[in-house]
């Protein structure tokens, strides 16, 4: 029997890092009784140690809630929880477009931010009703009147009568509930129609294989259909579909309007991809939902294992990491100091570190990561065109005509007082001006034309540190541009490092080479022979520092008959050593290839 | 060859520098006592089999026990342990507790070797590393001792103190070598983690000479040190000819030795297996075990063939003259050119070790990178 449809709720939180997002969505799980106390953990919807740590979300979740509302009638709502990152924009705009509405969480004590302002137009984008809420009133530094104020002015919504409250109390949650049912709408569609679900998210179960967690929009799905995914046009047995409350319950039919997970014993999320529309075979829509697009790697790096004898085991994690994250590519490359190993691509940054620490921590591996890259398009002599993620393999400059770095377009709020800063940090990341704008009297809106390849290495860093954390950024993909571009190499005592190569503008190349060589110079540890350290443009070198010899390199002390401890130090050298990348003749330490990341 | 060390845990203050295990609170002097006679009785009749060739007597400062202690473990140790008459018997002294009467009453209980610590001939550099004694202290001590009857005197020296140059540090030399003295043995300071010393170069209230300056003080005191008479026998050990510590030379030629004291360390063959063990490094554990009748040992551990091979080339190429050829081929049936081949060829190539007839030993370069050679030897 269908839940009446004119009492579900679909619903989403908005939120900027740290504005109690999962917070929330604990306690109306816990208002809901949808969780007992007991099993009650800390944000229970960031099941991954890193989203923990890091208080952000990378993948949706969704759960189910039943609510007896005021009026005295149950609803059922279904929580979308989005990632909250700017790398994963399009996840986040499959994940409203899944919902009716979304409840917009904004500090007391911050206003808003870059990110919220960003996934709120995407929610308007959906259109969905919109409900703010302000959050974290019982901290001493809340200033809800002015959060009120922000919420009007920036992004036109009345917020007079907004919930605020307390996540972390649980003070006037409840009111959130309230607003959820009454202000947003119940879900459309026709359970007779031919299906239509939308892929917001999926998710690879060891067991079951990959899921596909969607928002049935017309008509309805049982076990033992023949299922379509539109796009691919791959056709799967439906083996199960469920809920979620929040953990996986099977349901006997999922009917429009109702959010669930789809299990067809599909082997990789890669055949489940986000923004995909299910249908039956036997009866398929004539058209899918719109906004389906490829999510398409932006950022690229080398990643090589550590230790050269686990590149079987680094493959492995690779291809288990995908099977739960479609959006990463990666092929097998060769360097000469680093061995064997991947080049990866990922959505942004954000997501390329996170994949990082996942390999590291799951997988229980050490890596060896390079500079991250952009792809590069080069025009050839010949006219003919190729896109180069890796320095390594830039054609020679004598081959090459132009070439062309891809562009976004920055957008950066912060108060007042640190635009001077920032817009000195932009000039230097070869921003171009193009607007300022007040949003209020304490929120300057940036906007800059900035190369993707300046923002992927410190910018967010150099923001934070100007504005001490209270500058936010977002950005959004623009076309490519011609660029002045150079190959920056670096040679150790004579040999070329193919690892430390990178592509820069011609007028960075001087200032990055030498910081680059500087901080080579400390990081490489003293060997028993002095190792001239260059940076060089084609066979220019425009950058010389010089590791200089060790002199002694023997434990003096005797340690009396202490001979083990003697020997653990010398298995730790040992093991340093086993850490460290043969360059022709230098030992180069793993961490030196990331330590040169990180450079001003 | 077989060595007995012994481990008198106290001191009358901790240096800076020093890491071992010593308390500068004497209170517990005369229960560490019973204990540590109760432990070589537990011993007594499990080494009936063995002749010992050397004592050592270490710390801490062993001098710091009251008037007759040292004589009373000297008593009990010939008692419990068959010591050779020709034994070498080792005391390590500090000047400051080093009296005329505690030296005689050593040199009578038959201790024929005195260690002296003098660690530097600067007052400023004593000081600046915690010492509580003066250059004056240390020639008063040295007086006592040749009184007292000493012939075979060391003087522990260091290099690499903060403050110290290389002409503070050839002054050192200079004094113990025209002291007459037999061995010298020259350490450059390891900072180690945890002492006081540390703690004020990491937050930069002490500054030490550069890796540099005292490589440049190593190599110019050595130098002056084989200039005047003294044989380099091993990395930081040098003495005239016949005055080698052969309680040391044991430890470096991976032969036995018994620890008894707090924390002491032993290596001994036991039905057949080459075996390592420590005693407890807590004061009141190794009291009250031994008080319960229970010997206080910690990590016995059966060091595997390999791993004794090893630790023979480890130790063996700390001295001069390196490993012998033949003495492995007795202990191991293979001689260790053949062993280690690859590792060997490679050091030798690199102008690192030396291979004859006899010995394979390191060169002066092979020394000072002795880590890195060791590795070579370790990863094969």
């Amino acid at each position: 029997m269908a839940f009446p449809k004119e009492l579900i709720r679909n619903f989403s939180i908005i939120a900027h890092i740290d504005h109690g997002k999962s917070t929330l969505a604990d306690r109306l799980m816990q208002l809901t009784q949808t969780v007992a106390e007991r099993d009650m953990e800390e944000q229970l919807l960031d099941s991954m140690d890193i989203e923990r740590e890091r208080g952000i979300t990378i993948k949706s979740t969704a759960v189910r809630m039943f609510y007896t509302a005021k009026d005295g009638r149950e609803y059922m709502l279904n929580l979308i929880d989005t990632p909250g990152h700017v790398d994963f924009t399009y996840e986040v705009s499959r994940a409203l477009a899944a919902c009716e509405g979304a409840v917009l969480v904004v500090d007391a004590t911050q206003g808003i931010e870059a990110q919220t302002l960003a996934n709120v137009y995407l929610a308007l984008d959906n259109d969905l009703e919109i409900i703010p809420v302000i959050n974290k009133i019982d901290l001493v530094s809340a200033d809800p009147e002015n959060a009120i104020h922000e919420i009007e002015d920036i992004i036109g919504l009345p917020a007079e009568d907004a919930p605020q409250i307390s996540a972390k109390t649980g003070l006037n949650v409840q009111d959130v509930l309230e607003r959820i049912v009454s202000d947003i709408p119940a879900p459309k569609g026709d359970p007779d129609a031919p299906l239509k679900a939308l892929i917001f998210d999926s998710l690879y179960d060891n067991y079951m294989g990959a899921l596909s967690y969607v928002r049935v929009v017309e008509g309805t799905v049982r076990p033992g259909d023949r299922i379509r995914f539109m796009h691919s046009g791959n056709e799967f047995d439906v083996t199960e579909v469920g809920v979620f409350d929040p953990r996986r319950l099977p349901v006997k039919e999922l009917t429009a309007g109702e959010v669930g997970y789809i299990s067809a014993s599909i082997k990789s999320v890669a055949e489940t991809k986000v923004g995909d529309t299910i249908t039956l075979a036997s009866n398929p829509a004539k058209e899918p939902l719109h906004g389906y697009k490829q999510a398409n790697p932006m950022v690229f790096c080398g990643i090589y294992p550590a230790d050269g004898a686990d590149y079987e085991a680094l493959k492995e994690a690779l291809d288990k990491l995908v099977l739960n994250d479609a959006s990463i590519s990666y092929e097998p490359e060769t360097s000469q100091a680093l061995g064997y190993g991947f080049r990866c691509g990922f959505l942004g940054l954000l997501h390329m570190e996170i994949a990082e620490e996942r390999l590291e921590r799951e997988f229980d591996l050490d890596l060896v990561t390079t500079a991250p890259s952009v792809i590069y398009r080069v025009i050839m002599l010949d006219g003919s065109v190729r896109m180069i993620d890796n320095p390594s393999n830039l054609p020679s400059p004598m081959e090459i005509q132009r070439m062309e770095e891809p562009m976004v377009s920055a957008h950066i709020m912060t108060p007042p007082e640190y635009v001077g800063s920032i817009m000195e940090l932009c000039q230097e990341k070869r921003g171009l001006f193009i607007d300022m704008t007040y949003l209020e009297e304490n929120r300057v809106k940036l906007t800059y034309r900035m190369p993707l390849n300046e923002i992927i290495f410190d910018f967010f860093d150099g923001l934070k540190s100007r504005s001490r954390g209270y500058a936010s950024f977002d950005y959004e993909l623009g076309e490519y541009e011609e660029s002045d571009l150079v190959k920056l190499d670096f040679l150790l005592n004579g040999d070329m490092c193919d690892a430390l190569s990178t592509i820069v503008h011609r007028d960075k190349a001087y200032a990055k080479g030498r910081a680059v060589a500087e901080k080579l110079q400390e990081v490489i540890p003293r060997q028993q022979f002095e190792i001239p350290i260059q940076a060089a443009i084609g066979g220019k070198i425009i950058a010389r520092e010089t590791v200089r010899a060790v002199r002694k390199d023997v434990l003096a002390k005797c340690y009396g008959g202490d001979i083990t401890r003697k020997k653990k130090l010398l298995e730790k050298q040992k093991e340093g050593k086993k850490r460290m990348r043969q360059v022709g003749t230098v030992s180069v330490p793993s961490d030196a290839f990331m330590s040169v990341l990180r450079i001003n | 060859m077989a060595g007995i060390y012994v481990h008198i845990p106290f001191c009358k203050r901790k240096c800076r520098y020093c890491d071992f295990i010593s308390f500068a609170d004497t209170s517990g002097e005369d229960l560490y006592f019973v204990a540590l006679i109760s432990e070589m009785r537990r011993y007594a009749p499990l080494m009936r089999e063995r002749e010992f060739d050397t004592v050592f007597i270490g710390g801490g400062t062993p001098t710091v026990l009251q008037q007759g202690r040292l004589a009373a473990l000297m008593d009990e140790l010939r008692r419990d342990f068959n010591i050779s008459p020709e034994a070498e018997i080792t005391v390590e002294a500090n000047p400051e507790s080093a009296s005329e009467e505690k030296l005689r009453e050593l040199f009578a209980s038959g201790v024929n070797r005195l260690s002296m610590g003098l660690q530097s001939a600067s007052d400023a550099e004593l000081s600046a590393i915690g010492r509580i004694h003066t250059r004056e202290d240390f020639l008063r001590a040295l007086e006592a001792a040749r009184k007292a009857g000493f012939t075979n005197v060391n003087a522990d020296v260091m290099h690499g103190l903060p403050g110290q140059t290389g002409e503070s540090y050839l002054e050192t030399l200079r004094l113990v070598t025209e002291l007459g003295l037999p061995h010298i043995s020259s350490y450059a300071l390891i900072l180690e983690e945890g002492t006081p010393l540390h703690a004020d170069v990491e937050a930069g209230r002490v500054t030490l000479p550069d890796p540099d300056e005292t490589a440049d003080m190593e190599d110019a005191g050595f130098a002056f040190l084989a200039q005047k008479g003294y044989e380099r026998y091993e990395i930081s050990n040098f003495s005239k000819p016949g005055f080698a510590c052969r309680h040391n030379l044991n430890y470096w030629d991976n032969g036995e030795y018994l620890g008894l004291g707090l924390n002491s360390h032993s290596a001994l063959r036991i039905r057949g297996d080459w075996t390592r063990f420590n005693n407890t490094d807590r004061l009141a554990e190794y009291v009250r075990e031994l008080g319960e009748g229970k010997l206080p040992v910690r990590d016995t551990r059966r060091i595997e063939r390999d791993e004794e091979m090893f630790e023979s080339v480890m130790l063996g190429l700390r001295k001069t003259d390196g490993v012998e050829r033949a003495a492995f081929h007795r202990r191991f049936g293979v001689d260790p050119v053949e062993q280690y081949a690859p590792a060997a060829a490679e050091l030798e190539a690199d102008g690192m070790l030396v291979v004859t007839e006899e010995r394979m030993y390191l060169t002066k370069r092979g020394l000072d990178f002795q880590n890195e050679a060791l590795i070579k030897f370790m990863e094969q």
